[in-house]
């Protein structure tokens, strides 16, 4: 018995067909997991299950009979609710307020205490402390992720699609989500979930579809695949070295930091980066790691010392950080890193747009700059003058890194280099990244991603509500050690446990 | 600041201003308000003028006197000043010039209402017998007396050109007037375009009328201000003596000129400012004298020429 | 980025193509030197006033008080060159000097507003919207609620500013042709141009690219308010006079016409072309309504109503299809 189901869809764009013949299930009481590389068409299958898309040819089935929405909505009526990756919140609206948004309680006059409370009941179940009537705009990225959840769970849903849900989650918090997901797999609900976390998908998923260029690959039960195996299917190619070997030989100190606060998050760090080296920063979103990055390249306020060699460096501002040769990529590449409505060439040289000829800019230059980042970096746009935002993420990501390396930087903070990526071009930035140490270059590079802090990095140091838990190098880098340092239990505790 | 009694009222005010001597200082207080639109043109700029002018020069006079002046850009905010000045001021009399005639009958009104004393100046109000006292210019006689002069100027078969004010009641009044006086004299108007009382305006629809009409005998602007506007197109396409130009209102650069026998600016017709300070002194007669101080009082729009020219130039008045 | 040929940049220039055929078929004046000369003339007030408004308007701000500004200039201007009159005598030293000060105040008045948006941090609309009420009461206080008037003998000086030119074209056209070709040079290819559109279309990742945000928005108000000074040293000749109506909602139709233009009301992306198709859209609805009695002049708006909200269905329409 299915409750929802593709049969023979397809779909097109224009003249681009990017769907070919979906077949895909979803049962009661099953967790179903989509993947594929990003491209692969998982957005288009979840827009049409959801009502938001109509296939262009083929059929949506709900309970074995064929439906065509008008709308999200009107699927969500029928008890189909879509969790989108890109929140569908009102940031000036409170949490209560979005959860309720069309459905609000009360006649006449709005029942605001028992939408408060039904709220705060469903924040508890996922252990979500935001106040009801907190302000979304106020809200960090992952507690709007939650309340996006708890807006689903509010549905009483049948059918629950998840986009990358724990893209942007904490460890601890995807935890969280995945208990809620048992109990709601428990109760019969059906569920496709997708994400590019492979070990989430082994751990969770009942059934995996895995798709490639809009078309269905390979089908597998619970245990049928391994991550390795998703990988190979996903990318058509196997991936035994999804990153680089570790490297050996460091040259000297290229950067040095000294009891370095961002107030009012960042407290008395302290380390240090050798050439050739990558440290990777690990800790929960609001450990202060972002705000150290942006606090050592000149966008916070702080004080502390840094040295470049030897030399004192006074770093107020990004130019002035990039004149030390410090670069920053940010983890917010939609908002902060890339114009989204520009193109390909004027977001490559934004940042560097003095040395590209004064006062006339030179077209020529430009034009060669954006050739090489192309090659360099395995840029896949299939026009050059086409606007950002209508490329793939992991090419955005490889744009994002031509454009940082464009003045070429000797230390380079890299904040969640492979948010939202699929596990291909994961694997070519990992590849990068290793590229730039091995010319001699330094690497930080922050992550919430456990197994690529671990697999990229020479050290790592762990943060804990703005200061430096620990630190670990070479062999001492094992996932139980950083997630210790993370959580902040206690060498011994844990090793008795 | 001898200028406001040339008008056509000045008889009625000379004996009046004769008994305002013998009046008697009262003990009680007197508040008058005074409403006006604020000075967006020329014109209204003069008549601001000429209202803070009487204000002052009456406050000196009479101790027993106090004004409220307000001043507005758009009918609603002269409602609210009018509503404001009854409730908060408590004032004894009520001098307004309407911004429009329609928006303005209701709120006057109920200023009458309450036992106020009203006067109305230049635009009459849409009900009539409102009012205790009303002081205007003479729209009709404005271009009327345009039109005669035009009339008896020029040929038959002369071609003219006008520019209209503002679309309003007093603009449809004095364009009817001079269609009425030319009526049968053969000469041909070949268009008329508003210029909305604006320099630039009046410049833009000038320089148009030129590339439109290849021969143009005289053109009547009915307000200063878009006389000169007309006056600086005509000159830029080199057609000075073509045609000769109307304006009204006497504006003081005008009047300059006409005085100086400038062919191009044969006469001018009156239109006066000054008219706002005829009313506020006839209402300041009623708290300061036992005359009695109701009724009409025109003041006829008169033909400026070079041999009159003299009585009508204020050289600092700002208009 | 260069233009494609789609509907969206068609549109004005055929709009404007189109008003040309007509005006040209009601009138056979229309097409007269004299007639373009008046046309053009008087558009490059607004002109250069709209290509500086299309820079403030493509780095995501706006700037309500450009018209009340150009009469604050105006009377400055006419008030200088009066009170210097008689030391300095009528001749070149007199309109140089009362062109130093139409441009030294238009400077300073944008760079009042652009300090208060940046600096203070106030947004636009509001800080524009206040100062429009303060220049536009202060020429009127100034002038005692009447005119200002150039003295009669320096109006004959200066006359020549609007009214001549060099091979019958006017110093007006003269000047508007400049500020268009360096305005649209400095939009295309200057990196003051490409940081205003990265600035319109996201603030944030400008700061996060190095750009000096808050400068480059600064300076686009002081350009705005040196480049109102310019339109005011061409204005005044012309009638030699200021009041509290001169430049009366010029501020609106700078706007609509960088709006017409294709430049986006949002930032992110500005056209200085366009802004001038748009200025010349705006003019000739007027010419030829007063040339052609085609309808009630009372129509103007309407009818420029009616262009402008077209213009934005276009952009729309081109918006949408780039979002898939």
């Amino acid at each position: 018995m299915t409750t929802l189901a593709l049969a023979g869809v397809y779909r097109s764009f224009g003249p681009i067909e990017v769907l070919h013949g979906i077949d895909l299930e979803l049962h009661p009481a099953e967790v179903h997991a989509l993947i594929g590389e990003n491209g692969a068409g998982k957005s288009t299958i979840m827009k049409i299950l959801g009502g938001y898309l109509a296939p262009s040819a083929g059929q949506v089935l709900l309970d074995g009979r064929p439906v065509t929405y008008a709308s999200g909505p009107e699927a969500e009526a029928q008890g189909v609710v879509v969790i989108h990756q890109e929140f569908n919140l009102a940031p000036d609206l409170t949490v209560a307020q979005n959860i309720w948004l069309g459905r609000e309680m009360g006649g006449l006059f709005l029942d605001h205490r028992a939408m408060r409370e039904a709220t705060q009941g469903l924040l508890d179940q996922l252990e979500c402390k935001v106040r009801p009537d907190a302000r979304i705009r106020d809200l960090a990225v992952s507690d709007r992720q939650m309340v996006e959840i708890a807006k689903a769970l509010s549905r009483n849903a049948r059918v629950l699609i998840m986009d990358e849900p724990s893209a942007v989650l904490t460890h601890r918090e995807v935890e969280v989500l995945f208990r809620q997901i048992d109990r709601l797999r428990s109760q019969g609900v059906a569920i496709l979930y997708t994400s590019h976390r492979l070990d989430e998908v082994s751990h969770l998923a009942d059934r995996i579809t895995v798709l490639r260029d809009g078309a269905v690959v390979r089908r597998a039960g619970r245990g049928e695949l391994t991550e390795d195996g998703m990988a190979t299917a996903m990318v058509g190619r196997d991936l035994k070295d999804i990153f680089p070997p570790r490297r050996t030989s460091f040259g000297p100190v290229a950067l040095e930091v000294r009891d370095f606060h961002v107030p009012p998050l960042v407290h008395g760090v302290s380390f240090t980066l050798r050439r050739g080296e990558v440290l990777g920063i690990s800790g929960l979103v609001g450990s202060g790691r972002t705000e150290l990055a942006e606090g050592l390249v000149g966008l916070r306020p702080h004080h502390g010392q840094i040295l470049r060699g030897s030399a004192p460096a006074q770093v107020r501002s990004l130019p002035e950080a990039a004149a030390h040769g410090i670069a920053y990529l940010t983890e917010d590449r939609k908002e902060r890193g890339l114009l989204l409505t520009k193109t390909l060439r004027e977001n490559l040289t934004l940042s560097t747009l003095a040395d590209f000829g004064a006062p006339i800019i030179s077209r020529k230059l430009e034009d060669a700059a954006l050739t090489r980042a192309i090659s360099d970096f395995d840029i896949r746009a299939p026009s050059r003058e086409m606007a950002v935002g209508n490329l793939s993420g992991g090419n955005q990501q490889k744009l994002l890194l031509a454009k940082t390396m464009l003045p070429e930087p000797e230390v380079i903070i890299i904040d969640e280099p492979t948010r939202g990526i699929d596990i291909g071009t994961k694997s070519q930035i990992y590849h990068f990244i290793d590229r730039l140490a091995r010319e001699g270059r330094s690497v930080i590079v922050i992550s919430s991603d456990m197994p690529e802090v671990l697999g990229l990095s020479d050290r790592v140091l762990v943060m804990r509500q703005g200061r430096v838990a620990g630190e670990l190098a070479g062999e001492a880098i094992r996932e139980t050690a950083v997630v210790r340092l993370v959580m902040g239990t206690s060498e011994e505790i844990s090793q008795n446990a | 600041m001898k200028r406001r009694q040339l008008f056509g009222a000045t008889a009625a005010l000379a004996v009046m201003a004769g008994l305002a001597g013998v009046a008697v200082a009262q003990d009680k207080t007197h508040v008058i308000g005074v409403s006006i639109p604020s000075a967006t043109h020329g014109f209204m700029g003069g008549l601001n003028w000429h209202a803070q002018d009487t204000i002052a020069r009456l406050e000196a006079t009479y101790p027993q006197l106090d004004f409220v002046l307000a001043t507005a850009g758009e009918p609603t905010k002269q409602v609210a000043d009018i509503e404001d000045m009854v409730a908060t001021r408590n004032i004894d009399a009520l001098v307004v010039l309407p911004f429009e005639s329609e928006p303005l009958t209701g709120p006057v009104k109920a200023v009458k209402d309450a036992g106020k004393f009203v006067t109305v100046v230049d635009r009459g109000l849409s009900v009539p017998g409102i009012e205790d006292l009303y002081v205007a210019g003479d729209n009709e006689a404005f271009g009327r007396v345009a039109g005669e002069y035009f009339k008896a100027n020029l040929p038959s078969g002369a071609k003219i050109v006008v520019l209209r004010g503002i679309p309003t009641t007093l603009d449809n009044e004095r364009v009817d007037a001079f269609e009425k006086a030319i009526d049968g004299s053969g000469i041909e108007v070949l268009d008329k375009q508003h210029g909305d009382w604006n320099r630039d305006k009046a410049f833009t629809v000038m320089q148009d009328y030129l590339s439109k009409y290849p021969k143009i005998d005289a053109v009547w602007a009915a307000d200063d201000d878009m006389a000169i506007g007309a006056m600086a197109a005509i000159e830029q396409a080199g057609r000075k003596d073509e045609m000769w130009i109307v304006g009204g209102a006497g504006m003081k650069e005008i009047i300059k000129r006409i005085m100086d026998g400038d062919p191009q600016l044969p006469v001018n017709v009156t239109y006066p400012p000054a008219q706002i300070s005829t009313a506020i002194e006839l209402t300041a007669l009623k708290y300061v004298s036992a005359a009695p101080v109701t009724g009409r009082f025109i003041i006829g729009s008169t033909l400026v020429t070079p041999e009159n020219a003299a009585q009508f130039y204020f050289p600092d008045s700002p208009f | 980025m260069r233009d494609r040929l789609t509907l969206s940049t068609l549109g004005p220039l055929a709009a404007l193509f189109a008003l040309i055929l007509l005006g040209a078929g009601l009138n056979e004046n229309f097409l007269s030197a004299a007639n373009v000369t008046n046309v053009l003339a008087r558009s490059a007030f607004i002109g250069m006033i709209a290509v500086g408004m299309t820079f403030v308007i493509t780095s995501g701000g706006l700037d309500l008080s450009v018209g009340s500004m150009a009469a604050f200039v105006a009377g400055m201007m006419i008030l200088a060159m009066n009170a210097l009159q008689p030391s300095l005598g009528v001749g070149l030293p007199l309109a140089l000097a009362g062109i130093g000060v139409a441009i030294l105040v238009g400077l300073l008045a944008g760079l009042a507003n652009g300090l208060l948006i940046t600096r203070a941090g106030i947004e636009p609309f509001i800080v524009t919207l206040g100062t429009m009420g303060i220049f536009r009461s202060l020429v009127t206080w100034i002038a005692d609620g009447g005119t200002l008037s150039l003295d009669f003998s320096m109006r004959e000086f200066i006359g020549p500013i609007y009214y001549g030119g060099i091979l019958g074209v006017s110093w007006p056209i003269i000047a508007f042709a400049v500020v268009v070709v360096i305005g649209e040079v400095v939009m295309r290819h200057t990196r003051f141009g490409r940081y205003c559109e990265a600035i319109g279309s996201n603030d944030k990742v400008a700061r996060y690219s190095a750009v000096k945000v808050e400068r480059i928005q600064l300076l686009t108000y002081v350009a705005l308010g040196l480049l109102v000074g310019f339109a005011t040293v061409l204005y005044v000749p012309r009638l030699g006079s200021a009041s509290g109506s001169t430049g009366l909602l010029w501020e609106l139709e700078a706007i609509a016409a960088v709006i017409i233009g294709g430049t986006a009301l949002k930032g992110g992306f500005g056209r200085v072309w366009g802004t001038v198709v748009g200025v010349l859209i705006l003019s000739l609805i007027g010419n030829i309504l007063n040339l052609a009695n085609l309808v009630s002049p009372y129509l103007n708006g309407a009818i420029q109503g009616v262009i402008i909200v077209l213009a934005v269905v276009l952009q729309r329409r081109k918006s949408s299809a780039e979002g898939r």
